[in-house]
């Protein structure tokens, strides 16, 4: 990390993107393993409908991960993510419930993410505000105005075809993982494809060599905070869905799984590094423990134990590996 | 079958609950501090709004008390401290946790701000009186009603309350004692769902996937309930029966569309009206009964309306109604 | 370490200048709230704050020092409900205090060791490593307590929580004897020099020969071990450990540093900021409950808070951008 001035962002992200793979492998190889684990210890494990199951709810905890994936690799923080999915499904299930019109909700859902990640933006980059701090606040203000809203009561009893996205099949396949697909798609293209995904790695590796090589890194920054809180609000969408009811409780749990999930996919605090199939393996993982301590009738209170090892875990194995791909 | 006729329990220590007669001098305005454990679960925004619609009837005002962060007892300490600096007429507390706020409760009583405990016991302190429902009993009519249904032969699941918490044990405690007289139902096995929606979604996919065959669900609360029903209608064993405590509106939609069974009737808006009934007649120098305990009913399809009915288009019973006068 | 004392005159320039920002709004609050409700000053209600501040700031202050060396503890929350849950389980099982506190002081300092040595030695990113230590702490706790809070130990810790000396609380009178330790070793102590030069440059402090991995892990366990004391005031507040009661109390500590003037990033920062820190965060909420402002509007106000507070002092300060740590 001394001469990075001298790199070029190609060469930024070529550097970044090799222990990269290794540690995807690595993931992927503790998956496997998780899973021939499971089929003998369990019975049943080894089903569709099972494996399906387990896929559905990594995928919810990746949708609400893959916006922070991105935040966190340009050099950002937000912890406001969870409740701003509570807002979003707040204000977005009334809407449902007024118009009867899911769409309307939708865009409802997307606009009001969108908007909390760019207020999110504004403050962090226009005024310079800590990101850990202004995220902080937000995530107050966005629990109070769901709070405010809701008058503490639930909405509940969605229109069927709404209901799709949360319980529905395609092909045999529950909605939500398709929608985890998708976005997963998109997301692997615009970091790995497209010049703006570079410039992210880039500006998070070495934010006064982006700003230098004339990337307009707050302008970026805003751009992903917006992307996270979109991500925010469509995941509202998927998991009202599925509940069939919104209440203000809703996103606050899952705050610390989401940022454990993008930490336990390779994604570096410090900026510049992680993808986002590594958070979808972080998400997958994580699930698959507590499938196993299920399995083996561990009390649900090692839970978080486990957790907080495989996250210390991750970032050894993954600083071991950057020591040995470095030197 | 389902609705057992359930006896009116009350336990009045003062015995003669005779209310004094018309020349009372009403103080009206009073200020009645309110105190819930949270703003998410609807069964606390029934209990709100009973207590609301009671105040306005009896012209006194409402002052809402609950922490921010759902049953945070840091929280609900404070909040008891600051409420002593106000000095409300009367307040009307529920604990979060009994065993940490009995200190600061008593040292209120002791200053001289009157207590009415309500919706759940808060240890042994001077209160004006206790206004709740028999958990215990809720607990055991719910299971009977389930076990019951099954014709007395099944494999059931419960998902508990929050393990520790007054209200959570005692139905616990209920649950088990109709599992005893019902030796042909065999009990699977017992989790915590916290009284929660996603939770309870959650710990019932993960008991499908442990046993194949399961007949019935017992729920601490509707939210778990709620969720365990999601979980079983997506898996496709939506035959699977479904029964919970509370009835909130969204519970008691769930009963009238079938996908619960039954549920116990917990009502939080009763408590909320009768608590703040008790209250005010207390400070205004009536004398109330020392505890009343409200029966709950078993809402059921064939009964469900009446909790139907949004809670700020209920009527306040009057304490009197359940102090059998 | 020619330019100390340039140094030094540019730290005090810089608080200078970072005193008003918090400062005009605990103002601002304190008028607004002695105007909407006189008792607000009452010797009960400083009181009050005094005791729920103190807590927050056993936590605040030497999460201050971590942050000065650029790093964070998202752990002491959870740490705080362990070591809550050790005492408790240790007393009631028959131990005297002194094993018990012992045995948490032990917990806090392996905690610590973990946070501190693979923060310092493998500079790994503090936020990732304490939130896995936040993780394990919590489930400890969980698994000792099975979830349930362990109530029943010796009334002699919550009788001196309740104690006052010259009608200042005791724990207020803790809290502050804690401030001025801190306060000796970050200012008046080699140590504390160490402290601001690891956040400014920790390459230059091991080239000057120091061993600043050491001191940088020290910072850690200094934290943890305040910590594991700091779980005597949590017990005496609540009479009985809660496994997760303390869970989310980390972030309102770094908000009451940051808020104080501290800085995550070029070891800035002042340690009496993070005092005003936590009182503008404890006032915030106490006024409000005094104020009885509605609790979703609360929730609001804190944020908003939060945010208006960091842009005074952006727009006294004019540069020095922030980002995560």
């Amino acid at each position: 990390m001394t001469s990075v001035t001298h790199h070029s962002p190609t060469a930024a992200v070529s550097r970044a993107l090799s222990p990269d793979s290794i540690g995807l492998l690595v993931r992927l190889g503790l998956i496997a393993a998780i899973c021939i684990f499971l089929t003998f210890v369990s019975e049943g494990f080894a089903t569709t409908d099972n494996l399906l199951n387990i896929l559905r709810q990594a995928s919810l905890l990746f949708l609400i991960a893959s916006g922070l994936t991105l935040v966190i690799i340009g050099g950002g923080l937000d912890l406001s993510i969870g409740a701003n999915l509570t807002l979003c499904a707040c204000l977005a299930a009334a809407t449902i419930k007024a118009t009867g019109q899911p769409m309307a909700g939708a865009a409802v859902a997307l606009g009001c993410g969108t908007l909390v990640g760019l207020t999110n933006g504004v403050l962090i980059n226009r005024l310079k505000l800590p990101a850990f701090l202004a995220t902080f606040g937000m995530l107050w203000v966005a629990q109070g105005l769901a709070y405010r809203f809701m008058a503490g009561q639930t909405i509940y009893g969605f229109p069927p075809g709404f209901r799709t996205w949360g319980i529905g099949f395609f092909l045999g396949v529950p909605v939500p993982i398709w929608i985890a697909l998708a976005v997963g798609l998109c997301g692997l293209i615009f970091l790995a494809r497209s010049t703006l995904g570079r410039e992210v790695y880039f500006m998070g590796a070495n934010e006064t060599a982006a700003v230098l090589s004339g990337i307009p890194v707050g302008r970026r920054r805003t751009l992903l905070y917006a992307l996270s809180g979109a991500m925010a609000g469509l995941s509202a969408l998927v998991y009202i869905a599925r509940l069939n009811a919104a209440e203000p409780g809703i996103g606050e749990p899952l705050l610390l799984p989401a940022i454990a999930a993008v930490l336990v996919g390779g994604t570096s605090l410090f900026g510049g590094r992680g993808t986002i199939v590594g958070t979808f393996l972080g998400a997958l993982i994580l699930t698959l423990i507590v499938k196993a301590l299920n399995a083996l009738n561990v009390d649900a209170a090692w839970h978080p134990v486990v957790t907080g090892v495989t996250l210390l875990l991750a970032l050894l194995a993954d600083a071991a590996l950057n020591r040995g791909g470095r030197k | 079958m389902l609705s057992k006729r359930i006896v009116t329990s009350i336990i009045a220590a003062s015995a003669i609950a005779m209310p004094l007669m018309g020349s009372q001098a009403h103080a009206a305005g009073e200020v009645v501090a309110a105190f819930t454990k949270n703003q998410v679960d609807p069964h606390f925004d029934g209990v709100r709004a009973g207590v609301e619609q009671m105040a306005k009837k009896m012209d006194a005002k409402v002052r809402n008390y609950m922490p921010t962060k759902p049953n945070n007892i840091t929280e609900g300490m404070a909040q008891l401290e600051d409420v002593g600096v106000t000095k409300p007429n009367v307040i009307l507390f529920m604990p979060i946790d009994p065993k940490a706020q009995l200190p600061t409760i008593k040292r209120l009583i002791e200053a001289g701000t009157p207590i009415v405990n309500y919706n759940d016991r808060a240890g042994d302190a001077p209160y004006l009186a206790f206004v709740g429902q028999d958990d215990f009993k809720l607990g055991h009519d719910i299971a009977k009603a389930l076990f019951d249904h099954l014709g007395g032969k099944g494999n059931v699941v419960i998902l508990e309350g929050i393990r520790g918490s007054n209200t959570g044990d005692e139905r616990k405690r209920g649950f088990d004692a109709a599992l005893k007289e019902y030796p042909n139902i065999k009990l699977l096995a017992s989790q915590p769902a916290n009284f929660q929606r996603l939770l309870g979604q959650q710990v019932m996919e993960n008991l499908m996937q442990q046993f194949n065959s399961i007949d019935g669900v017992i729920a601490a609360a509707d939210a778990s309930a709620l969720g365990a029903a999601e979980a079983l209608k997506s898996a496709g064993r939506d035959k699977v029966a479904v029964v919970s405590i509370n009835g909130v509106p969204e519970a008691v939609e769930a009963v009238k569309n079938g996908s619960l069974l039954a549920i116990a009737e917990f009502n939080g808006f009763k408590i909320g009206c009768v608590a703040t009934e008790i209250a005010l007649k207390a400070i205004r120098g009536e004398s109330v009964p020392k505890q009343i305990l409200i029966p709950g009913a078993i809402i059921t399809k064939a009964n469900h309306a009446e909790w139907l009915v949004p809670y700020t288009q209920r009527t306040c019973p009057t304490a009197a109604s359940f102090a059998g006068k | 370490m020619t330019d100390h004392t340039a140094d030094n005159a540019l730290r005090h320039e810089a608080l200078w200048r970072r005193i008003p920002g918090v400062v005009l709004i605990l103002i601002a609050m304190v008028a607004w709230f002695a105007i909407g409700n006189p008792r607000f000053l009452s010797g009960d209600n400083l009181a009050n704050l005094g005791l729920q501040a103190s807590l927050l700031l056993m936590l605040a202050l030497p999460m201050t020092l971590i942050i000065l060396t650029a790093g964070l503890d998202l752990s002491v929350g959870a740490l705080l409900g362990l070591c809550g849950v050790v005492i408790a389980a240790l007393l009631v099982a028959g131990w005297s205090l002194i094993v018990a506190v012992g045995a948490a002081l032990a917990v806090g300092l392996i905690i610590g060791l973990i946070n501190g040595y693979l923060v310092s030695y493998l500079s790994l990113p503090a936020f990732v490593v304490t939130l896995g230590t936040l993780g394990i702490s919590e489930g400890l706790a969980l698994a000792i307590s099975h979830g349930d809070p362990i109530g029943g130990f010796t009334p002699s810790i919550e009788a001196f929580y309740r104690s006052t000396v010259g009608g200042v609380p005791t724990p207020v009178i803790a809290a502050a004897l804690f401030c001025g330790l801190l306060w000796l070793i970050l200012y008046r102590t080699r140590f504390g020099n160490y402290i601001f030069a690891i956040g400014g440059n920790k390459e230059a402090l091991h080239l000057a020969g120091v061993k600043a991995n050491l001191v940088h892990m020290a910072v850690y366990v200094l934290c943890s071990l305040s910590v594991a004391l700091s779980a005597l005031l949590l017990l005496g507040r609540t009479n009985s450990a809660h496994p997760s009661v303390a869970v989310g109390m980390e972030f309102e500590a770094i908000a009451a540093v940051v808020l104080g003037g501290t800085s995550f990033e070029k070891g800035q920062g002042w340690l009496l900021g993070t005092v005003l820190g936590v009182l503008a965060i404890t006032v915030l909420r106490n006024g409000l409950n005094v104020l009885s402002v509605e609790p979703s509007l609360q929730v609001l106000c804190v944020g908003l808070m939060l945010i208006v507070a960091l842009l005074i002092d952006r727009g006294r300060k004019g540069e020095m951008a922030g980002a995560a740590g």
